[in-house]
């Protein structure tokens, strides 16, 4: 039985805020729960208050408050009472977050993020009751591995279907390791921090699946909400098919790439990436055949064989020149405007920076957010939009991305160490005049061909997307103006 | 070996080496192969590349394969990537990392991988001091023979060229004289040192541009470091980068006054004459009564026990595991 069928007393849920623990010990009257973000950090820390199937949802409500909602809510035996900006009618029992109307909330299908904001991220009951700890059978997962693609750079079937590379690491030599990659996507933290159960029911029924001996939930240091959230889940999962290690990894934007994780994890003091082929589905994680997904792909997973259909959503974030970033889960079906529609956007869109850091730029919101649709376009998969409001430099915006590159590879490979230093020159060239469209096209094609990781495949993304989109802007610079009124130095062109 | 060190069960010697660079898979084919390169056959043994296919027959296009070195089992790292070919199969890929899947038809001549390998070799040559008239492995250089054979007159990014960046020469060994402003970062000497002579001295360190060879002991030159001077690395350096001190200008074009060390901004410099021996010695690791320090690092607290102060070993023995400089030996 879960709190939420508590018969009269109200239930609070704090989310979005470390506080929220706290008041749970607190002597407030009614039942305080603990939940994650919902991914909407601009509502939070939001609080919710729900009696026979009516949640009243508190915006921006300081968790101190809940106190006094509780007792006027108890007062009154009414949710309403107590002023709430959005009121839903739900099932009593509801597992899942019932979706206020509140900015933020308004677009697509919430199904991986559905625990978010509702259910106690590390309490086994809360997910027991919303169907998880589900023991599916192998064979039905690896069928859903063929219906199913990678999501997120970290992943490394990054959106190719599944089953394949499961194959490869079922049938490979030595015991297989799963390898759950938290790092580097706000979506993948915010999992491992709200729901880290749904991800860890894909990963054990993953490991099942390929006959893993070790699992491994990765994370980037700097989300400590991730980490320790995961490592308490760890601890509490049921029966785990072995055992599950949390390991908390640099915060380098390099260590989510798959083998940087790798790297990290076996503990190498130097961060680099690792040749391939074989890839790590046949020489992985201390030489075995390895998985590789990100959180939100295992989640995925497991809410696919839970409900028996492939939940076609993709879960994106949006960040950039916005009130603040929101985490949204769209239908395959919805475009990117739909989800720059979750946010407020400080001014009106110009462009936006979609995939990833090395996104690709497009002005043209009316993209669908599926793979196909997102590559056919330029875009990058990696789910996440970069706005950018008409005031911003977009010549500014690539050059920044540029030297992001050369700062942050590993220094590995030619091609994207020695690239990304001559891109940002000549991105820096244009602001004497010097506009090189064919060299900065050739040096970033020759970047996506050869090199030997994914950070220096994209790396030239932004700058060669925005050349094809925004012409004019860096003509303009060459000339010495910047349009957005944005560069700090104009070119002094004599 | 001493004798009370027979029974010790000591770990592999490479184990407290940390070259700092990935954990590598084995590269090559599972079994023997035919590919097809340029529309000639050519069949191969297991474990082979393409690049063991390129190099077998007369390609269309040469293929530079700058960083690869392919013998006593250094490399491929892969890095340069001058030796992208194509490949109807998989697209254009590395040819001294990939490995010979029976049935692949690779074409050198192909435009995407002719121009991934000019670029590429620009990029190379676009980070590195090229004085050519002033390096002791003029005529013997691998970067050079590579730009000559590739027809480069102007590389596209240009060449580092800037005194004030110029990373100082280290000059510090009498053997061995490094120029980290001509590393192409192959990691051959990485290799050498660790792999080939277990001496665990070098290493790979930092990232992006600020990538280069440094010391597994973290000292800042040569003669702070724990190399025997088995001259190995300066052995496999493609370039000048790493260069027998007997030899730094041997090859040089002689203008008065102007050398290697002159022709780049500053230098480091020996200091004084070593007393003592040739070889400064390695410290033996402290046993469990010393400071702990190596035994962590190696993760593992073997010892020899005849050292329980933790003091150097005057017998000149290196102890097994890792090694500790720790800057006081003689
Ligand atoms: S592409 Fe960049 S990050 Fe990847 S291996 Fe090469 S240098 Fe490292
Ligand atoms: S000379 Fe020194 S640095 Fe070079 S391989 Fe030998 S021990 Fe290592
Ligand atoms: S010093 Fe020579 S061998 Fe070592 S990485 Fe540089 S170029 Fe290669
Ligand atoms: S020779 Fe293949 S990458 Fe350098």
């Amino acid at each position: 039985m879960t709190l939420t069928s508590t018969a009269g007393d109200p239930v609070v849920r704090v989310s979005g805020t470390a506080q929220g623990a706290e008041l749970r010990g607190s002597d407030a009257d009614a039942t305080v729960l603990a939940v994650g973000s919902t991914g909407v950090p601009a509502v939070e820390p939001l609080l919710s208050v729900t009696r026979r199937g009516r949640t009243g949802f508190h915006a921006r409500c300081p968790p101190e408050r809940a106190k006094t909602i509780v007792s006027t809510v108890a007062e009154a035996g009414d949710v309403t009472t107590a002023d709430p900006d959005a009121v839903v009618e739900h099932d009593p029992d509801a597992t899942r977050l019932p979706v206020p109307e509140l900015p933020g909330f308004g677009v697509g299908n919430r199904s991986v993020l559905a625990a978010c904001g509702w259910r106690r991220p590390t309490n086994p009951a809360d997910h027991e009751a919303a169907g998880g700890f589900g023991n599916p059978d192998p064979a039905a997962v690896l069928d859903a591995g063929t219906r199913l693609r990678g999501r997120g750079w970290g992943d490394r079937c990054q959106d190719a279907f599944l089953a394949e590379t499961w194959g490869t690491v079922r049938d490979g030599d030595g015991d297989a390791a799963v390898v759950v990659n938290g790092h580097g996507n706000p979506a993948d933290a915010l999992l491992l921090a709200g729901a880290p159960f749904e991800v860890l029911d894909g990963a054990t029924a993953l490991a099942r699946a390929v006959d893993a001996e070790r699992l491994v939930v990765y994370a980037s240091a700097a989300d400590e909400r991730a980490v320790e959230t995961a490592r308490e889940a760890a601890t509490t999962y049921p029966d785990p098919p072995a055992p599950i290690d949390v390991v908390a990894g640099p915060p380098e934007y390099r260590a989510a790439e798959p083998t940087m994780a790798l790297e990290a994890i076996e503990g190498n003091h130097r961060l680099e990436a690792r040749l391939r082929p074989p890839g790590p589905e046949e020489v992985g994680l201390h030489g075995r055949p390895t998985l590789v997904h990100t959180s939100r792909t295992l989640a995925q997973l497991a809410i696919a064989l839970r409900d028996g259909r492939e939940p076609e959503t993709r879960v994106v974030t949006v960040t950039g020149d916005v009130a603040a970033p929101a985490t949204v889960e769209l239908r395959e079906s919805d475009s990117l405007a739909d989800a720059v529609d979750a946010v407020e956007v400080e001014g009106t869109v110009k462009a936006a920076c979609v995939g990833g850091r090395f996104g690709g730029l497009t002005r043209d919101l009316d993209v669908g957010v599926d793979p196909e649709a997102l590559s056919a376009a330029n875009l990058g998969t990696d789910g996440t939009v970069h706005v950018l409001a008409e005031d911003s430099c977009v010549v500014e915006f690539v050059g920044r991305r540029a030297r992001f590159a050369a700062e942050g590879n590993c220094g590995r490979c030619v091609p994207c160490r020695e690239g990304t230093t001559q891109l940002t020159a000549l991105l820096r060239a244009v602001y004497d005049g010097e506009y090189d469209a064919d060299g900065i096209e050739e040096l970033g094609r020759v970047m996506a061909t050869s090199s030997l990781c994914s950070f220096g495949v994209r790396a030239g993304r932004p700058a060669r997307t925005a050349l094809a989109a925004f012409e004019s802007e860096f003509a303009a610079h060459a000339d010495g103006r910047c349009p957005a009124g944005q560069c700090v130095e104009p070119a002094e062109v004599t | 070996m001493r004798s009370d060190e027979r029974d010790v069960d000591v770990p592999p010697l490479t184990e407290g080496i940390a070259p700092g660079t990935a954990t590598d898979p084995a590269v090559g084919s599972d079994g023997p192969a035919t590919v097809t390169v340029d529309g000639t056959a050519v069949s191969l043994e297991s474990g082979a590349t393409l690049l063991d296919a390129v190099e077998a027959v007369e390609t269309d296009e040469h293929v530079a394969a700058l960083c690869h070195y392919g013998r006593e089992g250094i490399g491929p790292r892969s890095e340069c990537r001058t030796c992208m070919v194509a490949t109807d199969e998989h697209g254009v890929v590395p040819a001294c990392s990939f490995p010979a899947e029976d049935g692949l038809t690779v074409r050198t001549g192909a435009t995407d991988a002719a121009e991934a390998r000019d670029v590429n070799l620009d990029l190379v040559l676009s980070d590195h001091n090229l004085r050519c008239t002033t390096c002791g492995k003029n005529g013997r250089c691998e970067l050079q023979d590579a730009a000559i054979e590739a027809g480069v007159e102007e590389p596209r990014y240009g060449v580092f060229d800037d005194r004030d960046e110029y990373e100082p020469l280290d000059d510090t060994s009498p053997f061995i004289a490094i120029d980290r402003n001509k590393c192409i970062l192959c990691n051959r000497c990485v290799e050498a040192c660790n792999d080939v002579q277990v001496e665990g001295v070098l290493r790979m360190e930092g990232s992006g541009s600020d990538t280069r060879i440094g010391f597994q002991s973290d000292a800042e030159t040569m003669a702070d470091s724990t190399c025997v001077s088995c001259g190995h690395c300066a052995t496999v350096c493609p370039t000048g980068a790493l260069v027998e001190d007997g030899i730094v200008d041997a090859t040089t074009i002689p203008l008065p006054g102007f050398t290697q060390a002159n022709s780049v901004g500053e230098t480091s410099e020996r200091a004084g004459e070593r007393s003592g021996p040739m070889t400064p010695k390695k410290r033996a690791e402290p046993t469990s009564g010393g400071d702990g320090k190596a035994g962590d690092a190696a993760g593992n607290a073997s010892e020899d026990g005849s050292d329980a102060d933790g003091a150097p070993d005057v017998n000149g023995t290196p102890g097994a595991g890792v090694w500790d400089d720790g800057g006081d030996w003689p």
